[in-house]
């Protein structure tokens, strides 16, 4: 296997490549190239009087974009299988990242570059890269603690399945009662299960004898 | 990192108590949680109504996921005048053989505590499933109460070619009556599963006396109650 600089204009993307890079993940690649360059050498083959890309088809759309003249390549000598087979292998043979270490890394980024920087070339939220970087950094009970005190504020869920006939019955009840629920929901930030307890209470009241 | 089953003591990697100490149980995020279980738990699945999950850290690596949920919907009916906020149950637990030996039983000890002393919660729940070979092993050897084979809930089949839990049907459809979801000429069908052996381990000890079935003798390995090795 060589490496050489080839002229842009003899590299051909393969037909046959099946790996699909949608327009934000094309964006961060471009960001990237824009700001390291080409880290990563071109991977073709000789066909007649051109080159194959085998691996960075990707890279080539935006090296051309960018004007660029020579791409350093790595040329290798494979027939048709080979090169499908090992465009899948530079694709897919990779590792996992262990999330622990990678907390760390994040952490340590984050707390050098502006999250525009770091968002700009990794694919992931913010609220994802956030969330990795606090790992660790909660004590075990402060955690516990933390969730006691959620689940004892919390507002209970209660799951009816209607049918549509039903639903518009209840529906209406609820919508007639709503005006009233609203001026009595005192710390409840829900109306309508406010309007649903109402309709409730005074159920049970008249069942009890009350006057509600 | 290879799977292993939940119920099964590690036996392989390093036997360094230094290692051992050197174990952090620390909350992790459900997103980073379900990523690992996906990956390595031989399940390749984290059900529905995850409530906590912790991470296993050993040298800043994440070697392990532990997740509690909801479990069953009637769980805590095992218990006299329990409520479903006083129990919850281990629903995941995969650990790397590139722990040592005897994790297992270090990273639930510290997660029982910690549930103890920092919640409310009065009893978890676990279960291990026989057809795939569990016994339940790790819950013996941390002195939970085994309470017998669990009435097992059925999976659904609609034809899809994918068999549904009750809970996801009912989110799916707004219902899992074979009855209404006939009507709605849904060709559904339960398929039984197999009963699975069912722990549970008090937080307050106080409740033990609540406990409304019978606590029975461990399940051995077959090979053991024939008395064949």
């Amino acid at each position: 296997m060589e490496v050489i600089e080839l002229p842009i204009e003899v590299l051909k993307e393969a037909i046959w490549n099946v790996n699909q890079l949608d327009a934000a993940m094309m964006q961060r690649l471009r960001v990237s190239i824009g700001k390291y360059g080409l880290v990563q050498n071109l991977v073709v083959r000789k066909v007649v009087n051109d080159y194959e890309v085998l691996s960075g088809n990707h890279r080539l759309k935006l090296l051309r974009e960018l004007d660029v003249k020579k791409v350093p390549c790595a040329i290798v000598d494979v027939n048709d299988a080979q090169a499908r087979l090992l465009a899948q292998a530079l694709n897919h043979v990779h590792g996992d990242d262990d999330l622990g270490l990678r907390a760390e890394l994040i952490r340590e980024v984050m707390n050098v570059l502006p999250e525009d920087e770091v968002l700009a070339i990794l694919p992931d939220t913010m609220d994802g890269l956030k969330g990795m970087a606090s790992m660790g950094q909660e004590t075990l009970a402060g955690y516990l603690q933390n969730w006691e005190k959620a689940r004892a504020i919390r507002l209970r869920n209660l799951i009816f399945k209607l049918t549509q006939e039903q639903l518009q019955t209840v529906e209406a009840a609820i919508n007639y009662i709503l005006p009233e629920a609203k001026r009595q929901q005192g710390i409840s930030p829900n109306a309508r299960g406010t309007a649903l307890y109402l309709i409730c209470k005074s159920f049970v009241g008249k069942e009890n004898g009350h006057d509600n | 990192m290879t799977s292993i089953r939940p119920n099964q003591i590690m036996v392989t990697g390093s036997n360094s108590s230094a290692a051992l100490h050197d174990l952090r149980l620390i909350p992790i995020s459900r997103v980073d949680a379900k990523t690992l279980i996906v990956r390595n738990h031989y399940s390749h699945s984290l059900p529905g109504g995850t409530k906590m999950s912790f991470g296993v850290i050993l040298n800043n690596r994440l070697l392990g996921v532990m997740t509690f949920g909801v479990g069953p919907f009637y769980g805590y009916k095992l218990v006299n005048d329990a409520t479903p906020d006083d129990v919850v149950t281990l629903t995941r637990l995969w650990l790397s053989d590139e722990l040592p030996r005897n994790s297992e039983s270090k990273v639930l000890g510290v997660a029982l505590r910690s549930l103890k002393r920092d919640t409310s919660l009065k009893f978890v729940l676990a279960y291990s499933d026989p057809a795939a070979g569990h016994l339940g092993i790790i819950y013996q050897a941390t002195n939970w109460l085994y309470t017998g084979l669990s009435t097992a809930t059925p999976l659904y089949d609609i034809g899809d070619g994918t068999l549904h839990h009750s809970r996801s049907l009912a989110h799916q459809l707004g219902s899992h009556s074979i009855r209404y979801l006939t009507l709605q000429g849904i060709n559904a069908k339960a398929v039984p599963q197999s009963a699975k052996h069912r722990y549970i381990y008090f937080l307050d000890e106080s409740w033990h006396s609540r406990l409304a079935i019978p606590v029975l003798p461990y399940p051995k390995e077959d090979r053991e109650m024939n008395g064949s090795h």
